[in-house]
């Protein structure tokens, strides 16, 4: 009856309802050899195209100054101080930012008066990227490290705002009924519901802000400052040497990658019993 | 009874591997026969193996070993003699109530005057004439799994296969589609599986109620049930048949 | 039920109102400490009235930076846009295609995550150096950016689609072209649009931050220039119009997306 000439044959399925699981090791062999090919091939193109070489440094010459700036300063500083610089702006204007805006989200997204009072400025400096408030701080705090701190804040702010204010927002009305009937205040509705509830978005804004501010930081260095990863870009496109680009952009990018991990294992730890947390 | 054998199923097994790389059995030598225009129930406990079970009958999974063969062929691959219906989120909700009935037809190349009509006659079937250019998220539960329904249907399929389609209702409503599935199947008869955890509902339904074990799944035990349809559910007869397979029934785990 | 629909009706009112009487109240202190009792310098923030005067002159002005406002956001738009729709033009089908094929998952995948780690304001000098200060480097900065947010968007898009609903399609029969073009894409769309929505709005940034850098016309430049000329006035007109032109831009994909994906909440 089960003869082999009447099971046709298998159609490939597509990736995202195929059975066999790609296991962590496979992908990791992948995501090298993948990565290696891309080595390869940009080096390739380096040495064999002549035009490419000009404008766009090689693997080699890239990983060479990275080791070189190590020891070597490049203006004032080493690799490692300019690091250090960065993450001192990022970590006092993302922390300033990260407190007002979960505060102002959760006031925002509890409470009907305190939206109604707060929203007609939020929205309107909302929609106004952090990059656009370089001139405006310079005018406000000058050329030193309090118009950096306040333009990573500003951009921090806004996204753990909105954030905060979806997450109040979207307390289970079940929940909140369910309290009141047990006689809770509307206090202990906000510090035991709404506010517990809140907390895996509250953490989602807090993430999202977090890579944004790798971002911004390159906006907060170009108002005048002579340290930093983003000042080691905005040096090498001013002196045309991409090399310092890249090692620039490589280093704020692994800066990034860290960061994020750190703050998605200090997430699972906050919040184990969410699903975003699993 | 015509007692042609439609859906045969041979000594199926299928293990997983888990993460610490232990394998884990869902399924162990099942074997069933449901012949032509039979209404089937499998009810077992737990969450274990059917919803795998019902994916390999239609050709979704593989099974570790085992075939299946439905009308005679080898099932290697969901074909559309096999329809199913599961118990939640099966309707497109981006497509209309016509559009998901049609869905079918649609995707075979049936000319749409063709189609149409046939899935306007199972639209009118399971009461939802009118509602054909809602989409499903303006739909009660009860009236999404109609719609699955008429789907299936209106796709003209050799076998029916309902995994708990009426898991996700209260109990109202579950009454109400329970009768309304009965009815509709006696009009157009179909060969059924149907997977349950609901031993009323099985009784209700079945011609055959076929009982399983809890992880892995095997058969435990079949019972033929030859009460006239539709069934009375207070009838002393039907409590008596419900109080012999709940004896057997460990619905515990 | 009559009754509870007219106190929320009524309530709706009173915040509406108190919204207002907030945002009067903040133009007022703003007024106060600027015109009446002159707390700061004009030079680090005008009034709202000399804000407002210059917002409108500079319809017609073109000093001191050289182009009027709506030269500045013609400029800034036409960058944008052409940037924008050839990165969605790239990045929706290369993002469905990854997630629909297991071999492209596997090996862009890696090279794409690396690609997406560059912060974004970091394409701006990589561009800058390639292309030079143009309108090209510009647009292929814009490019780059809302690819990114757009090809995550499509690729996550597929990836979630329910897999009950690919069962219940390949089950009445469908093909795997039909499984991808009835099932996978229409069930993407909502997540589609999100990346198209993200992208347009790191795209609007990113023109702001090109311009500052490089360029002679459009709102970043705008805004550059005159912080260089101490018009803290214009600086505003420059910030407000940035965010207005933003926001019109994401209410235009909204309203475009509200009409395409239909059937959701």
């Amino acid at each position: 009856m089960a003869t082999s000439n009447n099971i046709k044959k298998k159609k490939t399925k597509p990736a995202i309802i195929s059975e066999d699981q790609i296991t962590k090791k496979q992908s990791t062999l992948y995501a090298f050899i993948s990565f290696a090919v891309v080595v390869v091939l940009w080096q390739l193109a380096v040495l064999f195209l002549p035009n490419f070489g000009n404008i766009f440094p090689g693997p080699y010459d890239v990983v060479a100054l990275m080791i070189k700036i190590v020891k070597e300063p490049v203006g004032r500083l080493t690799l490692f101080a300019h690091l250090g610089w960065t993450l001192k702006r990022i970590f006092i204007g993302y922390i300033i930012g990260a407190v007002i805006g979960v505060i102002t989200g959760l006031a925002m997204g509890t409470s009907k008066l305190a939206n109604a009072i707060i929203s007609p400025v939020f929205e309107i400096l909302r929609p106004i990227p952090a990059i656009a408030w370089v001139p405006m701080a310079i005018l406000w705090f000058g050329l030193g490290e309090a118009s950096k701190y306040f333009i990573i804040g500003f951009s921090t702010f806004v996204i753990c705002a909105l954030n905060s204010i979806a997450g109040a927002r979207a307390t289970s009305e079940k929940l909140k009924g369910a309290a009141r009937m047990l006689g809770a205040s509307e206090r202990q509705l906000f510090s035991k519901i709404i506010l517990p509830s809140s907390v895996p978005q509250i953490f989602a804004g807090l993430q999202i802000s977090l890579s944004a501010s790798c971002s911004t930081i390159l906006a907060a260095e170009m108002v005048r400052s002579e340290e930093g990863a983003g000042w080691l870009i905005l040096r090498g496109m001013n002196t045309g040497n991409m090399t310092l680009v890249l090692v620039g952009l490589i280093v704020i990018s692994v800066t990034g990658l860290i960061l994020a991990t750190v703050m998605r294992a200090i997430e699972r730890k906050a919040i184990s019993w969410s699903f975003r947390g699993k | 009874m015509n007692n042609e054998v439609v859906i045969k199923c041979e000594n199926i097994s299928k293990t997983f591997p888990t993460a610490d790389g232990t394998a884990f059995d869902v399924i162990a030598d099942f074997s069933i026969e449901v012949n032509k225009n039979e209404f089937v129930v499998l009810i077992g406990p737990g969450q274990c193996g059917k919803t795998t079970l019902i994916n390999i009958i239609a050709g979704l999974e593989e099974a570790t070993s085992g075939i299946v063969t439905v009308g005679g062929e080898l099932v290697t691959e969901p074909d559309p003699k096999i329809g199913v219906v599961y118990q939640e989120t099966n309707l497109f909700p981006w497509l209309t109530v016509m559009g998901n009935v049609e869905f079918g037809p649609k995707a075979q190349g049936e000319s749409k005057a063709s189609r149409q009509e046939r899935a306007q006659k199972y639209i009118d079937l399971v009461g939802l004439t009118g509602f054909e250019n809602q989409h499903p998220n303006k739909l009660s539960g009860g009236m999404q799994q109609r719609v699955g329904i008429a789907r299936v249907y209106t796709n003209e399929p050799l076998v029916l296969l309902l995994d708990e389609p009426f898991g996700h209702l209260d109990a109202q409503t579950r009454y109400l589609m329970e009768e309304e599935l009965e009815k509709i199947w006696r009009q157009e008869r179909r060969t059924v599986l149907f997977v349950t955890n609901n031993l009323e509902e099985a009784i209700f339904l079945a011609d055959r109620i076929v009982l399983m074990t809890n992880c892995p799944s095997t058969v435990k035990q079949e019972y033929i049930i030859d009460l006239p349809r539709p069934r009375d559910i207070t009838s002393r007869e039907f409590l008596k048949i419900r109080e012999e397979i709940s004896k057997n029934l460990d619905l515990t785990s | 039920m009559k009754l509870s629909k007219m106190k929320k009706k009524n309530n709706k009112v009173k915040y509406i109102l108190i919204s207002i009487i907030s945002f009067t109240v903040f133009l007022i202190i703003w007024y106060m400490v600027t015109d009446v009792f002159k707390l700061v310098k004009p030079i680090s923030l005008p009034s709202p009235v000399k804000v407002l005067e210059s917002f409108i002159n500079k319809f017609t002005v073109k000093r001191p930076d050289g182009s009027t406002l709506q030269a500045h956001v013609l400029s800034s738009l036409r960058i944008v846009l052409t940037g924008y729709i050839a990165g969605s033009i790239v990045g929706v089908p290369l993002g469905i295609f990854m997630a629909w094929n297991r071999k492209a998952d596997m090996f862009i995948r890696p090279v794409f995550d690396w690609f997406r780690s560059v912060p974004g304001m970091g394409w701006i000098p990589v561009m800058i150096l390639i292309f030079g200060i143009n309108i090209a480097s510009k647009a292929a900065i814009v490019f780059a950016i809302s690819f990114v947010a757009i090809l995550i968007n499509s690729y996550s898009g597929i990836k979630n689609t329910n897999p009950v609903h690919m069962w219940v399609a390949q089950t009445f029969g469908a093909s795997n072209k039909q499984l991808l073009f009835r099932v996978a894409i229409p069930s993407a769309l909502p997540h589609i649009f999100t990346g198209l929505r993200q992208g347009l709005n790191q795209a609007w940034a990113s023109v702001v931050a090109a311009e500052m850098i490089g360029s002679n016309r459009g709102l970043g430049y705008m805004i550059q220039m005159n912080r260089e000329n101490s018009r803290a006035d214009l600086i505003i007109v420059g910030m407000l119009s940035i965010g207005l032109v933003g926001t019109i831009l994401s209410f235009v994909l909204q309203k475009f997306e509200d009409k395409y994906v239909r059937g959701r909440h």
